[in-house]
């Protein structure tokens, strides 16, 4: 099954690209993808603040912009880490959006959705969507968009880490991040380079681009101690014994 | 302990530890030493389906990374792949060189020292979220009581996920599955973290971490977010004393 939607949201990436020189046709490929009325990508950057990385149309840009503006939402919520929804924006809900709710039923929506864009304690930022009618997502959408915010985290990570276009569509292969080395290695890297679990990943994901391997066979040489960051230089050192007996 | 006693004291401990707030990972790491004890096999582990349907390890009876890797492998073949796929239980099934099933899995659990393999599906209104996964370095079979049990176990970890949501909908279901496996993603990289800040090895970075959550009662999850967000350092946990014999 996952393979399947996975070569889906491919083939629409590569539609999407041929159609428009941007970058980041996620959005559009996301809101596409889902059947969904828009979507939007929130990042993270520094500290909490919230910046919109890509909207799928004028009106999921004007959603995005309301929200991170008044600081309530689905993105805001979701990039704290919570999933969350409103079914029915023109019902008193529990969600705690008194001034978002009727802006957003203004700029037409009736339901909109949040999903966290993350890795662990590292938060990307968030995938939010929305629909000109109410009523839940189905099953099927539910799970796309958990696999639509995996792919979105991986994409942002590798544009971060310096990716090639081509290299983000091998970010597709989501099977790294599975893997519990990737983890364990951001960890040992966040103290060796003193810095953020974020950067760490960052620096891990750009190594494995520049010596050419997979993230989880750099992972595995972490976590063994064959390579490591110089605490003082912060340059890759590998471990001359590991060298040599390959 | 004689064998009753021992089940009685653990369905109640389990009892205990959902009836209030309680931490997933910290929880199902609980039933899986327990799993040990109670059904006479050497290790236990339980994993989770995401809402794409990727089985991930979520927790284990041991932490060691031999363990952790025949986890990692059955993300991809194993029995507990194939019990998460038929939603059928494997009981039983002995591990020989000559058998070609799991040709990834079955050599490396050999080398470990594993004769037999069984793997328990963990299963909520028709629908398979997980297996939990037993191992067992002596020869013998386990008994009809002991697949009960294990069954039991199984179905109380299913209880363990859900966390008092009172609704099941496959929203509210895959948000739970994804908050347990990111659970296990910040356990992961604060594991990293105490390793590399304090030359323990990955096992005892566990054990330190849940120790430090227990005696402060606070979620373990809780504690590794703040551990790898940089609010508390690792030398700051409390020690944890290897049991003897282990």
């Amino acid at each position: 099954m996952t393979v399947h939607r996975l070569l889906d949201i491919f083939t629409l990436m590569e539609r999407r690209e041929r159609e428009s020189a941007n970058g980041f046709a996620l959005c559009a490929v996301a809101a596409e993808f889902m059947a969904l009325d828009g979507a939007g990508i929130a990042m993270i950057s520094d500290g909490d603040d919230l910046t919109s990385l890509c909207t799928s149309n004028n009106a999921a840009g004007a959603l995005m912009d309301l929200e991170i503006t008044l600081g309530e939402g689905p993105a805001v919520d979701a990039s704290h880490g919570d999933a969350n929804e409103d079914t029915n924006l023109l019902k008193e809900s529990a969600s705690n959006w008194e001034t978002y709710r009727p802006e957003a039923v203004a700029l037409g929506a009736r339901a909109v959705f949040g999903f966290p864009v993350r890795l662990g304690a590292i938060r990307f930022g968030a995938l939010s969507l929305f629909r000109s009618t109410p009523g839940p997502l189905n099953a099927e959408q539910d799970s796309d968009a958990y696999l639509m915010a995996s792919v979105i985290g991986r994409a942002i990570l590798a544009t971060q880490a310096g990716g090639s276009h081509e290299s983000l569509v091998g970010e597709l292969d989501g099977a790294s991040m599975l893997d519990f080395r990737v983890h364990q290695a951001t960890g040992m890297l966040a103290v060796q380079g003193s810095m953020s679990v974020k950067d760490a990943l960052v620096v891990l994901r750009a190594h494995a681009f520049g010596v050419g391997c997979q993230l989880s066979e750099l992972a595995d040489r972490v976590v063994s101690g064959s390579t490591h960051l110089d605490p003082d230089t912060r340059v890759w050192v590998d471990d001359v014994e590991s060298v040599i007996n390959g | 302990m004689e064998r009753e006693s021992l089940l009685i004291a653990t369905l109640v401990e389990l009892a205990d530890n959902l009836v209030d707030d309680y931490d997933v990972i910290d929880v199902l790491t609980v039933l899986s030493l327990r799993c040990v004890e109670a059904v006479d096999v050497d290790a236990a582990g339980v994993m989770l389906a995401s809402p794409v349907g990727e089985l991930q390890f979520v927790a284990s009876s041991s932490e060691s990374m031999t363990v952790l890797e025949l986890f990692q492998i059955q993300t991809n073949e194993g029995p507990c792949v194939d019990c998460f796929r038929d939603g059928l239980a494997i009981t039983n099934h002995a591990l020989s060189e000559t058998d070609g099933r799991w040709p990834l899995f079955t050599p490396r659990a050999l080398a470990q020292g594993f004769r037999a393999v069984h793997s328990l599906p963990m299963r909520l209104r028709g629908r398979t979220i997980g297996a939990l996964n037993l191992f067992r370095t002596h020869q013998g079979t386990l008994s009809d009581d002991d697949v009960i049990v294990a069954q039991g176990l199984a179905d109380v970890a299913t209880i363990a996920i859900l966390q008092h949501r009172s609704t099941l909908d496959a929203g509210t279901l895959n948000a739970q599955l994804s908050n347990a496996l990111n659970s296990r993603v910040i356990i992961e990289q604060a594991k990293g973290m105490i390793r590399q800040s304090t030359g323990c090895d990955m096992d005892e970075a566990f054990n330190r971490l849940r120790a430090h959550a227990r005696n402060h009662n606070e979620g373990l999850t809780d504690l590794a977010t703040r551990l790898v967000t940089k609010s508390i350092h690792a030398i700051d946990l409390d020690e944890w004393a290897k049991p003897k014999g282990s």
